[in-house]
C-alpha cells in the first residue's frame, strides 16, 4: 500500500508539476524571462543585475541590444572565452530570441548600483580617467569615450562599462588584447597597445564611475 | 600466492592503462565540450568550477550551495541521468613494525588498486524535486577467512528533495525537504559531516589496505554526527536572503519501507544505524552567511541527540544510551579566477552517556566526552593545480574499557596505553585535474598522535601485542579520480 502511494504520488509529481511562476527550468520556453532571471541568473548576476561578486558581470542598467548580442554569441558559441563556455553556454543553449529579448529587457530596467570601491589611489584613478577621455595618443589608443559614451553609459551593442566590477573588466580588456574568445569588435585594437598597469587603471576608475 | 601476484599485476596494468587513457583519450575529446561531464554539469551545460571551488570536489562555492539548496532543479532534465565514477588508488604504509604478519595486516598495501566505482543517479525531477543519489561497488570491501576479497555494492549517499523558492528584489526565500540516509548530507557547506568528508575524500574505505579498520585510515574516535550514514532522515530547512540557514531533521533506524536507504553488507545487522531507537533522533544545524566582492563566510552551529540500542539482539529492550553532540563550524572563501581558496573547520562536542549494561559491558566509565576538530585549507589555481592541509584531531576523556580493554583472542586491536582516544592527523595534499573530470593526487597521512600518545599498543591478526608507533602509520597516498 504504502509503495502503491509512493509510485502514484511519484508518477502524478513528475507528469503534472510544472511550476511556471517559479520554475528554474532552462529547457521549457513557457517560462517567462523574469522568472528565469529571478530563480537562476540571480544565483550569479543578483536578482536585479547587481552581482556581488567581481567574477560576475553587473547586468543591471546594461544596453538592451547589447545585451541580446551577448546572450546569442554564447549561444552560438561564438563569444568562446573560458568563462564564457565555462559558465555561460549552458545557461544559453537553449534559451529562444524570444526568452533573450526579455532577458535583457528585465536587466536593462533594472539600475546600476556602485560596489563599494576599496581603492583609494588617486594617482590611479586619474590615470584611469585620462585614459577613459583622452586615450594614449602615443599609443594609438582612442579615447573609451569616443564610443562607451561621455559617462561609459554605452549605445546599442556598445556596453555600459561604468560601475561594473574592476575585476571584470580587466578581465576583459585581456581577453580582446589575447584575442581569447571575443573576436571581431573594435576592442582588439582599441586593447592592443595597453599595459596591465593602464588596464587597472581604466577598470578601477569605471567601477567607481556613478551615473 | 601466485593468484594473488596476477592479480595485482593485472590491476596495476589497468591502473596504468586507466591513467594514460584519461590522460590522453579523454582529456582530449571533452577539453571543451560541455556535454560530457558528471550529471549536474550535463544539466545546467556549465563546468565543474560554476558549483565546486576551483572546480574540485567536494567544496560548494555560493551558486553550487544554492544549486543544491533549490533541490538539484536548475537548467534542463537530462535523458540519461547516470554518471559514473571511479577512484584508482596506491597506497605505502610507513612500517609495518609490530605487526606479525604483514601479509595479513596490510594486504593491499604498496599494490595500485581500482578502488571504488560509484554510479550517480542525479538530477532534476519537476520544478520542485531533485535527486542526489550515489551507489557504489567496493573492489576490496572485505577478506573472507581464506583470505580472498569480497566486493560489495551498496546504496551510498542519497539526497531526494522537494524545494521551492519566493524571490523578489527584496527577499529571496529557499525552503525545501529532504529524505536522505546521513545527517548533514543535506549540508551545503560540507563542514562537520563525512559525507562529503572534507579531509580525505578520495581515501577508500581502509580495507583495501589495511586488514581491518584497526589499522588506523582516519582518527579513531568520532562523534556519532559521523557514523550514522544509511539510517533514515527526514528534514526541513530555510534559506533566507543568503544570509540565515536554518535546518531540522530526524533521524530513525532505515528498516521497512525505509531500508532502500540501507546497507546490509557494510551497515549490517549492528550498525549504528539499525539500531537507533524511536523515529524522534533530532539534527538541527544554523548558519549565517555572508557574501561581499569575492569573498563568502559563514559560521554556523550543528547538533545531533541520538538514542542508541546497545545491542542488534536487544532492540526490543529498553537499553540505550545517548549521544549527545553540538559543534560549531566556519567557512571562508575567495573565489576570484582563476583563483579558489576555501579555509573551513568543524568542532564538535560529544557527550555519550551510556545505559546500565553498556556500562556495565564495555565502558569503564558511565558516561564520556570527545571533542572532535577538523580543518582544512584549499587553493586551486585555474581549476587545474591544487594543494591543500588538513588536520583532524580527537581529544576525549580516557575510558579503560573503550579504549584500553584487552581484545578477544585473535582479533585486530589498538589499545591506549593511558586508556585515552586523543590523536592528532594531518594530511598534506597536491593534485592536478589535467581536464575536469580527472584528479590525480597525492596524499600524505601523517600521525602525530595516536591514542593517547607517541606509542600504542597493536594486537595483530595472530593476537600478539606488541608496540607500534602512531607514526608507523603515516600513509603515502596516491590516486587518479575520474568521473564521466
Ligand atoms: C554560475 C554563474 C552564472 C549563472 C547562473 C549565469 N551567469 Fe551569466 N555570466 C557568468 C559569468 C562568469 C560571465 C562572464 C563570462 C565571460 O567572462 O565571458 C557571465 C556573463 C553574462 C553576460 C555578458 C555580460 C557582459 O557584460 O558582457 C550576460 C548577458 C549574462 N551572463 C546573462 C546571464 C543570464 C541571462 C543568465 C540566466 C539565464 C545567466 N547569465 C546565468 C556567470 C553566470
Ligand atoms: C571604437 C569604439 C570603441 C572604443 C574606442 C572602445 N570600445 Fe570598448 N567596446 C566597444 C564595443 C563595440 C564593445 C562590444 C564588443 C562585443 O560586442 O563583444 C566593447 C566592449 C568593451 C568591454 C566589454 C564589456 C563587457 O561588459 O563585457 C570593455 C570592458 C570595454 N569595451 C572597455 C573599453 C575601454 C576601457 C576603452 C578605452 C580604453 C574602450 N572600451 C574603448 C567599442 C569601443
Amino acid at each position: 500500500m504504502k509503495q502503491f502511494s509512493l509510485i502514484l504520488l511519484s508518477s502524478l509529481l513528475i507528469a503534472g508539476c510544472s511550476n511556471l511562476d517559479r520554475s528554474r527550468d532552462l529547457a521549457n520556453q513557457n517560462v517567462r524571462p523574469e522568472v528565469t532571471a529571478r530563480q537562476l541568473c540571480s544565483d550569479c548576476h543578483g536578482v536585479d543585475g547587481n552581482s556581488v561578486s567581481p567574477n560576475f558581470p553587473k547586468l543591471a542598467g546594461q544596453q538592451e541590444e547589447y545585451l541580446v548580442k551577448q546572450l546569442q554569441s554564447f549561444r552560438h558559441g561564438d563569444r568562446a572565452s573560458e568563462q564564457s563556455y565555462q559558465y555561460m553556454w549552458g545557461m544559453t543553449a537553449t534559451l529562444t530570441d524570444e526568452q533573450i529579448k526579455g532577458l535583457a529587457h528585465y536587466y536593462n530596467q533594472h539600475v546600476i548600483k556602485l560596489s563599494l570601491s576599496k581603492e583609494t589611489d588617486r594617482i590611479l584613478l586619474a590615470k584611469g580617467k585620462e585614459i577613459f577621455e583622452n586615450g594614449i595618443p602615443a599609443k594609438q589608443s582612442p579615447a573609451c569615450k569616443l564610443c562607451h559614451g561621455a559617462v561609459g553609459e554605452g549605445m546599442a551593442t556598445i556596453p555600459r562599462i561604468a560601475g561594473q566590477h574592476a575585476a571584470y573588466l580587466v578581465r576583459q580588456l585581456v581577453i580582446f588584447q589575447e584575442n581569447a574568445g571575443r573576436p571581431g569588435t573594435p576592442m582588439e585594437s582599441v586593447t592592443h597597445g595597453l599595459s596591465a598597469a593602464e588596464m587597472d587603471s581604466v577598470a578601477s576608475y569605471l567601477q567607481a564611475l556613478g551615473v | 600466492m601466485v593468484s594473488t601476484q596476477r592479480i595485482d599485476a593485472y590491476v596495476s596494468q589497468a591502473l596504468v592503462s586507466l591513467a594514460i587513457l584519461s590522460a590522453l583519450g579523454i582529456g582530449f575529446i571533452f577539453s571543451k565540450s560541455a556535454s560530457a561531464l558528471p550529471l549536474f554539469a550535463r544539466q545546467t551545460g556549465q563546468s565543474c568550477l560554476a558549483c565546486h571551488a576551483g572546480g574540485q570536489f567536494p567544496e560548494l562555492t555560493p551558486y553550487g550551495r544554492l544549486f543544491k539548496l533549490t533541490g538539484y532543479t536548475q537548467g534542463v532534465r537530462t535523458d540519461i541521468p547516470l554518471a559514473v565514477m571511479a577512484v584508482a588508488s596506491y597506497a605505502k604504509v610507513s612500517s609495518y613494525n609490530g605487526s606479525d604478519s604483514s601479509g595479513v595486516d596490510f594486504p593491499r598495501d604498496g599494490t595500485a588498486n581500482i578502488t571504488t566505482a560509484s554510479v550517480f543517479c542525479c538530477g532534476k525531477i519537476t520544478d520542485n524535486i531533485g535527486v542526489f543519489a550515489q551507489y557504489t561497488h567496493d573492489l576490496w570491501a572485505s577478506q573472507d577467512a581464506s583470505g580472498s576479497w569480497q566486493e560489495h555494492s551498496h546504496i551510498d549517499q542519497v539526497d531526494i528533495r522537494y524545494s521551492d523558492r519566493f524571490i523578489d528584489e527584496s527577499h529571496d526565500f529557499i525552503y525545501g525537504l529532504s529524505l536522505n540516509n546521513n545527517p548533514g548530507v543535506t549540508d551545503v557547506w560540507n563542514t562537520h559531516n563525512s559525507a562529503f568528508a572534507p579531509v580525505s575524500s578520495y581515501v577508500p574505505a581502509g580495507n583495501a589496505i589495511f586488514s581491518s579498520s584497526a589499522l588506523p585510515h582516519d582518527v579513531p574516535a568520532t562523534p556519532i554526527l559521523e557514523g550514522l550514514q544509511y539510517s533514515a532522515g527526514l528534514s526541513g530547512y530555510f534559506y533566507l536572503n543568503n544570509a540565515l540557514y536554518a535546518e531540522v531533521g530526524t533521524y530513525k533506524a532505515s528498516t521497512s519501507g525505509l531500508s532502500f536507504l540501507h546497507d546490509a553488507g557494510v551497515g549490517g545487522p549492528g550498525a549504528l544505524s539499525t539500531r537507533l531507537s524511536g523515529s524522534f533522533n533530532p539534527y538541527l544545524r544554523l548558519a549565517a552567511n555572508h557574501d561581499w566582492n569575492a569573498n563568502s563566510l559563514m559560521l554556523g552551529i550543528h547538533a545531533l541527540h541520538a538514542s542508541v540500542f546497545d545491542d542488534a539482539t536487544l532492540i526490543n529492550s529498553n537499553s540505550y544510551s545517548t549521544f549527545n553532540d553540538i559543534g560549531m563550524d566556519g567557512q571562508y572563501q575567495y573565489l576570484l579566477d582563476p583563483h579558489a581558496l576555501t579555509l573551513l573547520f568543524s568542532f564538535t562536542h560529544e557527550n555519550q552517556n551510556y545505559s546500565g549494561y553498556q556500562h556495565t559491558a564495555n565502558s569503564f566509565n558511565p558516561s564520556d566526552t570527545l571533542n572532535y576538530l577538523r580543518a582544512k585549507i584549499t587553493y586551486v589555481f585555474r581549476a587545474r593545480y591544487g594543494a591543500s592541509l588538513a588536520y583532524t584531531q580527537a581529544q576525549g576523556s580516557s575510558d579503560l574499557g573503550i579504549y584500553g580493554a584487552s581484545p578477544a583472542a585473535n582479533t585486530q586491536a589498538n589499545l591506549s596505553f593511558n586508556h585515552s582516544p586523543d590523536s592528532k592527523l594531518w594530511v598534506p595534499e597536491v593534485f592536478v585535474m589535467p581536464v575536469q573530470n580527472i584528479r590525480v593526487g597525492l596524499q600524505y597521512f601523517k600521525w602525530s598522535q595516536f591514542l593517547g600518545g607517541h606509542t600504542y599498543t597493536y594486537y595483530s591478526g595472530l593476537g600478539t601485542p606488541s608496540s607500534r608507533d602512531a607514526s608507523d602509520n603515516n600513509l603515502a597516498f596516491l590516486y587518479v579520480w575520474l568521473a564521466y
